[in-house]
């Protein structure tokens, strides 16, 4: 196993890097602290009764926002990972993790009960039962402030894109648009608007379909809607980090607005490691279901439904149509 | 409660925070995480994908019979931090592994650690079962004991 040799020292350094690893602990403000100082939610100047008011503040207050060029706009390309956030703070009283408990009179009756349930099955189960990303829905807006796996984000005066391979999912925002919904109707990244003030990019989305934020987090409904600000800093050990100051508004989820600071510190371990994001989706590559029981499963090799991610050819007779040509193997169900 | 115990309570807390915390594409709910057993088996494949790696592997039952056994892993960006990639297990090697099973008994579950032929121990753990540190450092004694199977009180584990 000589390629496992080679990697035995990165791999003991890296031990103590998952430990601390952004996939497994970014739901917390304290967890995101090993890249730059302690996150912490900033509630706006003042209540706003919706979105769109706290957006039009913001930008009066920006003097109807900064003009960028492509010489000036702030870039911030490369990779980027989740790098914790002070999410779970928003909902749940007590300690970090499983100890603490949903927070009364920040959600509606009906929404507080639903989390409470989410909860329960956290605690008791160990587990929220199912997570709709297990059948490849997006993870939409608001989870994609949270969402692991790698980002890239894309700035020009006119648009920016946020991307996470995720999916992938990308929102794109309009600078200096109004919004517009000429499909009529709701969509997981709804519509963004935006403008920079300086280097803080003010984002404005709506038109989102109702979601959750992830299995131990309250459910959103169909009006939500966000008020971002996006801005790069930069700390000691060369730690770059874009901190996002969200504020959601929800009428049917929230009894009044809730502030959340995100962040993504900039992957400098995989730049080194000189990682590139693949293209994936997540129909042919996943064999999580629903089960009967309502539950998450897995399809199996040989079973109905699987899904072969490195095998699978509508044309068998044809040489070099595999999907996993540099070890091409088979995966020979078992017997029943 | 006795010293090794609350060793395990203070384990099991930990890797139930980790993995509550975990973020993954779907619940875990699937795995029985407070079971924990130890296998070796031949790789078939690594299929190193988004949303999670898979690894294959054929092992051999005590009526001699090879059964194909599935495992589920993180995801390749988090792998890539811990120094796995692509090409880190490779069809035909040998492997002896620590993973957590499938509630309803077929034959997978969720990958926790792997050791290799040389010794090499790696975490290809996402949130269904605990390959930290820690944990591979617990089962080397365990394992020095002839131990292959450690099933976990959850109810401890509340406790904390």
């Amino acid at each position: 196993m000589s390629s496992v040799k080679s990697l035995a020292c990165v791999g003991i350094a890296a031990f103590t890097l998952a430990i601390v690893s952004p996939n497994a602990l970014a739901q917390r403000g304290q967890f995101g602290g090993g890249y730059g100082p302690p996150l912490k939610a900033e509630k706006p100047p003042k209540e706003f009764a919706t979105s769109d008011e706290h957006y039009e503040y913001l930008l009066a207050q920006a003097k109807g926002g900064t003009k960028h060029t492509l010489a000036t706009v702030p870039r911030w390309d490369g990779i980027w990972n989740t790098a914790g956030n002070t999410h779970l703070d928003a909902f749940i009283d007590g300690p970090g993790g499983l100890a603490g408990k949903v927070r009364e009179g920040v959600l509606t009756p009906a929404y507080e009960k639903a989390y409470k349930e989410r909860w329960r099955q956290q605690i008791e189960e160990g587990q929220v039962r199912y997570d709709r990303l297990a059948h490849c829905e997006p993870p939409g807006m608001p989870r994609f402030l949270l969402e692991p796996y790698t980002h890239e984000f894309i700035n020009m005066p006119q648009e920016s894109y946020l991307i996470n391979d995720f999916g992938p999912s990308i929102r794109r925002v309009l600078i200096g648009k109004k919004h517009s919904n000429l499909y009529g109707t709701h969509s997981w990244y709804g519509d963004t608007i935006g403008f920079w003030d300086g280097d803080k990019l003010i984002l404005n989305s709506k038109y989102l379909y109702p979601a959750d934020f992830t299995r131990w987090s309250p459910m959103t409904s169909n009006q939500f809607e966000s008020v971002e600000i996006w801005q790069l800093k930069k700390y000691p050990d060369n730690v770059e980090r874009i901190e996002v100051q969200a504020t959601f508004y929800d009428k049917f989820a929230f009894l009044k607005a809730v502030s959340v600071e995100y962040a993504f510190r900039r992957a400098t371990d995989l730049e080194k490691a000189d990682y590139r994001i693949n293209q994936w989706e997540c129909e042919q590559s996943t064999n999580a279901y629903l089960d009967d029981k309502g539950v998450s499963n897995f399809h199996l090799p040989g079973e109905k439904g699987f899904n072969d991610a490195r095998g699978s050819t509508m044309f068998p007779e044809l040489p070099g149509q595999t999907r996993d040509p540099i070890y091409n193997t088979t995966l020979t169900p078992n017997s029943k | 409660m006795t010293n090794r115990s609350k060793f395990l309570s203070v384990a099991i807390a930990a890797g139930l925070l980790v993995a509550a915390v975990a973020e993954a594409h779907h619940s875990f709910a699937m795995f029985d995480r407070n079971t924990e057993v130890v296998k070796s088996g031949t790789i078939v494949r690594w299929s190193f994908n988004n949303p999670h790696s898979w690894l294959y592997l054929n092992v051999k039952g005590d009526d001699g019979k090879e059964t194909l056994w599935s495992f589920e892993g993180s995801a390749p960006t988090g792998l890539i931090q811990r120094g796995i990639t692509g090409d880190t297990f490779k069809p035909g090697q040998s492997v002896t592994f620590m993973y957590c099973p499938l509630r309803d008994g077929r034959p997978g579950g969720a990958i926790g650690w792997a050791r290799a032929e040389d010794g090499t121990y790696l975490n290809p753990a996402d949130g269904g079962c605990n390959g930290s540190k820690d944990n591979i450092a617990r089962w080397e004694e365990l394992l020095k004991k002839g131990v292959t199977t450690q099933t976990q009180e959850p109810k401890e584990a509340k406790a904390q």
